[in-house]
């Protein structure tokens, strides 16, 4: 079974992307409410993530500050980072496929297709 | 709509009106916004705040499938990343997301 970490400061936006996963998908969902307790989840040798879904813009360590202090450790850099992002211009586009993340989501995302856009992302075949 | 999809439809109608508190609070900071630009008061932190708001909502009220929500929310967005965005149209635009809001329950 897949397991999927959520990083979003917002509770609502958490709460709908845990339940579309795990209800369309079955997939195990663990969620943090900034970049600095995802970055504790991610480490968590009991439950290490498939893949990290992460919000772009989080108070005090937003996302793309998150990721690359996700770099520096050598056990969790190798988990694919996808980001999650209400802002729909090219350039930032550019901008989060020259950090390296996996790939980038955007808001509002369909609950009942996230998985597959997921999937799809990260070239999940099951 | 396979089984799965219309459990998660049933729990997305269910989290809507359990989430609705939050896109309320985030209403009002709009309306406060509005009321403040109205008598020439709208100070940076408020507009911010309010900017940051419809950011908000514009990436929610389109995953509970009310895309025109979404759309509103985006015009005010860029609308309050002006320093002295036009209070007319900032109100019309909130106004217009209120009655959008309220029509969906």
């Amino acid at each position: 079974m897949r397991h999927i970490l959520i990083i979003d400061d917002e509770d609502d936006i958490r709460e709908v992307a845990a339940l579309s996963l795990e209800a369309t998908a079955g997939w195990e969902i663990v969620t943090a409410n900034s970049g600095a307790a995802g970055i504790l989840a991610a480490a968590n040798p009991t439950r290490r993530p498939h893949a990290i879904l992460m919000d772009v813009m989080m108070p005090g360590m937003d996302g793309p500050t998150t990721f690359r202090q996700m770099q520096l450790n050598p056990e969790i850099a190798g988990i694919p980072v996808l980001l999650l992002t209400a802002k729909v211009q090219g350039v930032d586009q550019r901008r989060f496929a020259d950090l390296g993340v996996a790939g980038v989501l955007f808001k509002p995302f369909d609950p009942l297709t996230l998985a597959a856009q997921i999937s799809a992302a990260l070239g999940w075949k099951d | 709509m396979t089984e799965a999809e219309d459990k998660t439809a049933a729990l997305l109608a269910a989290l809507w009106l359990k989430n609705r508190p939050i896109v309320d609070e985030r209403m009002a900071v709009l309306e406060g916004a509005a009321a403040a630009a109205c008598t020439g008061s709208l100070a940076e932190a408020q507009r911010k705040e309010a900017q940051s708001a419809a950011h908000k909502l514009a990436g929610a009220l389109g995953m509970y499938g009310y895309d025109e929500g979404t759309r509103i929310a985006r015009k005010l967005e860029m609308l309050l990343d002006e320093a002295a965005p036009d209070a007319t149209t900032l109100a019309g635009l909130i106004a217009e997301l209120r009655n959008a809001v309220l029509s969906k329950g």
